[in-house]
């Protein structure tokens, strides 16, 4: 009797050793779930949550302060994600913070990232329903990619026109006796030349690109987070669109000038009016290629800032080199 | 012979006429090896019946039905008025408690000692006793067997012959009406053998049993018989006293005396 | 085969819930079971632990994720290894003792015995032993798992230094009931599998020393493989009702 008993008194031992750390264990696990202690709730809708799933982390300004409760589809576009935040850190979230949905390290889990705004607001409440985010994704951004490449491409198409048209325009050169204008023009061309350049190089950098993104070479993760590059892009494809307009506007001119001046010659009518026409068409040409140079700034600005970019750094530093070895010269201000 | 004598008084008393065991018919088979085949013998009250037989021929099969340890393919089996066939597994225990099984391989729990050994049953069969009870009980059982120094042993530590005694004391502990005995001298040397054969007669005497035990040990069967069954092919060949059967001419039965 | 087994098992339950438990008995197993195989369940869980932890270093070094070594071995050793090297263990030493106990039991009318003594052996014998195997494993891989994670904590700081606050942080933050409960409830299956193998194995050996350690073989044998085939089915159980 004595034996068994010093031995159910370590059988005891063991079985109370085993529950503790079991329990310990799941503990920890439903505090990190957020499963205990006081929480409260928050809310946000995002038209795609890219695979969150429930029990996914809730980062606030990168602390872990919660975990997803629950995910609804309320309809075709509206997904509405509960979140279950700690209460701890409720008075230091505001209502105007804004909710997005990111990624853990490197390939790791989705998570919600809440990142508050500079602007003051009254601390959230139980339920509040955050602002978001909308999430760049990888499909999207292919698209824009393809269709500001399409754009960029019209607009080369465009400047080449323009420089085109005006180079070999006999009367423009004979007319343009004004040296200011004539240097105006030239420096123009040149600058439109150099966009035409750029924009080809550029339209064949993101084609390239796409390809290989689609292919998977490039990291979709990396492209899809790069927020700071699709603002570029953006801006690039704004930019390049203005400075298409003003070499439309500069071409349709043009085309406006030498029409007026070949009528002119064959009417026989008098250089007062021509000059009058002049300086008016010089003012108007003045502010064309004013436009286009602006452009064409804006374009090689954000051209250098995609350079810049750490995503694109290392293919445009090989391009670069290869470009040495055939000494075509890309333009760099 | 003085057992048989002694025997024979206890049968004498008027009030127990009827058998304590009766067994008519019974046959049982393994697959194709039928090992009783319409087999019958009863057991008076305070009988020794030793039944003799080959090995193989399933006298084991025979005692182990009549505890249930075996299911009878048919037949009749009655003990202690009760026919065990029809009996539901309560009232099969109770009627347990009634009849001692001493096993051939002794049957002692290895990992229990000598003491545990002997509580066993009596706490199985549910006997309220207290602390003290029991252990005068398995003191006294074990004198019986005079090996009240090992109560504290574990089966292991004990030698063939001792472990036979301790399996006897366990039997005996119950007090039980009937005694079965499974080969109870075999793979022991012949002194221990006769010692034991003693003990079983001596013990017989004082709780005044009836039993039935199986051996091929003929100086066993000599010491302890009242009456022999000899079992041939599943069945009651022939049956009488030491000196009935030892004087046959029957060459069958003639072998095992010689 | 199988339909013995089955038989067995369901006999197992007929008499297991039937009352009369032989609560002492139940615990002497237990402490056999439980407490007797806890050193060497230990020190094979130290050992996987600290070996896991060395042998997948240098694959997440190649990554750069380092870092998430103590995530990586924790829910290796949590999810499966713990449950499926302890049971492993546990069936080599328990169901062959268990088998070889029953068998030897078997051979030497100590089961008979039992039964004439008014005691049901199957109850005494099989449902304690599998009872006990069923509630000892689970206690075993806890303690198994949590051995294992100190020798993954001894592994980590081989070759770089954590504390072991972080370790167990970074372990625990990185495990959802998702990886606990499955595993968790497996061990039980396998405690069970273990116990009523190597007492079937046991129960039914045939006469004979050979007998009884054919029965003591054959009972690891089989166990074994029925872990892994247990184990694959909670896989895909868990799977399907989306625990994972």
């Amino acid at each position: 009797m004595e034996a068994q008993t010093k031995n159910n008194i370590k059988l005891g031992f063991l079985v109370l050793a085993g529950l503790l750390l079991l329990i310990l264990t799941l503990y920890g696990v439903g505090k990190n779930q957020h499963l205990f202690g006081s929480n409260f709730r928050l809310k946000a809708r995002f038209t795609n949550i890219s695979g969150l799933m429930k029990g996914n982390n809730i980062r606030f300004s990168g602390i872990q302060v919660g975990t997803v409760k629950q995910i609804e589809i309320l309809n075709d576009t509206t997904i509405e994600v509960t979140m279950l935040i700690d209460e701890k850190v409720k008075p230091f979230m505001h209502r105007n913070a804004i909710a997005s949905i990111g990624t853990e390290g490197l390939m790791g889990n989705k998570i919600i990232n809440i990142i508050p705004s500079s602007s003051p607001a009254p601390a959230v409440e139980e339920d509040v329903m955050l602002a978001t985010q909308k999430n760049v994704n990888t499909d999207e951004m292919l698209q824009t990619l393809s269709r500001t490449n399409k754009n960029i491409a019209d607009v080369s198409e465009d400047l080449k026109n323009a420089a085109h048209r005006i180079t070999n325009s006999a009367a423009l050169w004979s007319l343009l006796n004004d040296s200011g204008l004539s240097l105006n023009v030239r420096t123009s061309l040149a600058h439109i030349n150099q966009a035409a350049a750029n924009t080809q190089t550029f339209t064949r950098d993101i084609r390239e690109i796409i390809a290989q993104t689609k292919e998977g070479r490039g990291s979709i993760g990396q492209l899809l987070r790069d927020t700071g590059f699709y603002r570029d892009l953006d801006r690039a494809t704004t930019t390049i669109d203005q400075a298409g307009q003003g070499a439309r506007d500069l071409v349709s001119h043009l085309d406006d000038l030498v029409l007026q001046l070949k009528e002119d010659v064959a009417n026989g009518k008098g250089t007062a009016n021509a000059l009058l026409r002049d300086s008016l068409i010089v003012m108007k040409l003045n502010a064309s290629l004013d436009n286009i140079q602006k452009g064409t700034d804006g374009f090689n600005q954000n051209m250098e800032a995609l350079k810049h970019n750490f995503l694109f750094r290392g293919y445009f530093r090989r391009l670069e080199k290869q470009k040495k070895k055939q000494t075509v010269n890309t333009v760099t201000r | 012979m003085e057992t048989a004598t002694q025997h024979i008084t206890t049968k004498s008393d008027p009030a127990e006429q009827t058998p304590v065991i009766f067994i008519e018919h019974v046959c049982k088979r393994f697959g194709d090896n039928v090992v009783l085949n319409d087999f019958g013998m009863t057991v008076e009250k305070g009988e020794n019946v030793v039944v003799l037989g080959r090995s193989g021929v399933g006298k084991s099969v025979l005692i182990k039905c009549i505890v249930g340890l075996l299911k009878a393919d048919s037949g009749n089996i009655v003990v202690l008025d009760k026919d065990i066939t029809s009996l539901d597994h309560d009232e099969m225990d109770k009627m347990r408690a009634r009849v001692g099984f001493l096993f051939q391989s002794n049957a002692l729990y290895d990992s229990m000692t000598v003491r545990k050994n002997l509580e066993f049953p009596l706490r199985r069969h549910w006997i309220e006793s207290s602390r003290d009870e029991i252990d005068a009980m398995v003191l006294e059982a074990l004198e019986n067997v005079g090996l009240a120094h090992t109560i504290d042993m574990m089966p292991e530590e004990l030698s063939g012959g001792m472990k036979k005694r301790v399996a006897l004391a366990r039997t005996l502990i119950l007090k039980p009406e009937i005694i079965l005995y499974d080969e109870p001298t075999t793979g022991l040397d012949p002194v221990t053998g006769k010692e034991i054969s003693m003990l079983i007669v001596e013990l017989q005497a004082k709780y005044r049993t009836s039993s039935i035990i199986i051996s091929h040990d003929m100086h066993c069967v000599k010491l302890t018989a009242s009456k022999i069954v000899l079992l041939m092919d599943g069945k009651n060949y022939c049956s009488g006293t030491y000196e009935a059967l030892s004087r046959s001419t029957d060459p069958a039965v003639k072998q095992f005396f010689e | 085969m199988t339909g013995d087994l089955s038989r067995f098992t369901g006999r197992f339950f007929a008499y297991g819930i039937k009352p009369r438990y032989e609560l002492a008995e139940f615990l002497r197993q237990c402490y056999m079971i439980g407490n007797r195989s806890l050193p060497l369940v230990g020190l094979t869980g130290f050992i996987m632990g600290l070996v896991l932890t060395m042998q997948l270093r240098p694959s997440l070094v190649d990554y750069g994720v380092e870092s998430q070594l103590p995530a990586m071995v924790g829910i290796a050793i949590v999810r499966e290894i713990g449950p499926v090297i302890t049971a492993l263990i546990f069936a080599g030493k328990i169901g062959s003792s268990i088998g070889a106990e029953l068998g030897s039991m078997k051979v030497t009318e100590q089961i008979d015995a039992m039964e004439v003594s008014g005691t049901n052996p199957f109850k005494y014998l099989v449902v304690t032993r599998v009872m006990a195997a069923t509630l000892m494993l689970p206690v075993l891989v806890v303690l198994s798992d949590g051995i294992s994670l100190l020798g993954a904590f001894l592994g980590v700081n081989i070759r770089s230094v954590t504390s072991f606050t972080l370790f167990f942080r970074q372990v625990i933050d990185n495990l959802a009931f998702g990886d606990v409960f499955p595993a968790f409830i497996k061990t039980f299956l396998f405690g069970f599998a273990v116990g009523i193998i190597g007492c079937h194995k046991g129960y039914y050996s045939s006469k004979g020393t050979e007998g009884v350690g054919r029965a003591a073989n054959s009972a690891v044998v089989l166990s074994s493989i029925v872990i892994f085939i247990i184990d694959l089915i909670v896989v895909q159980v868990t799977d399907l009702i989306g625990i994972n």
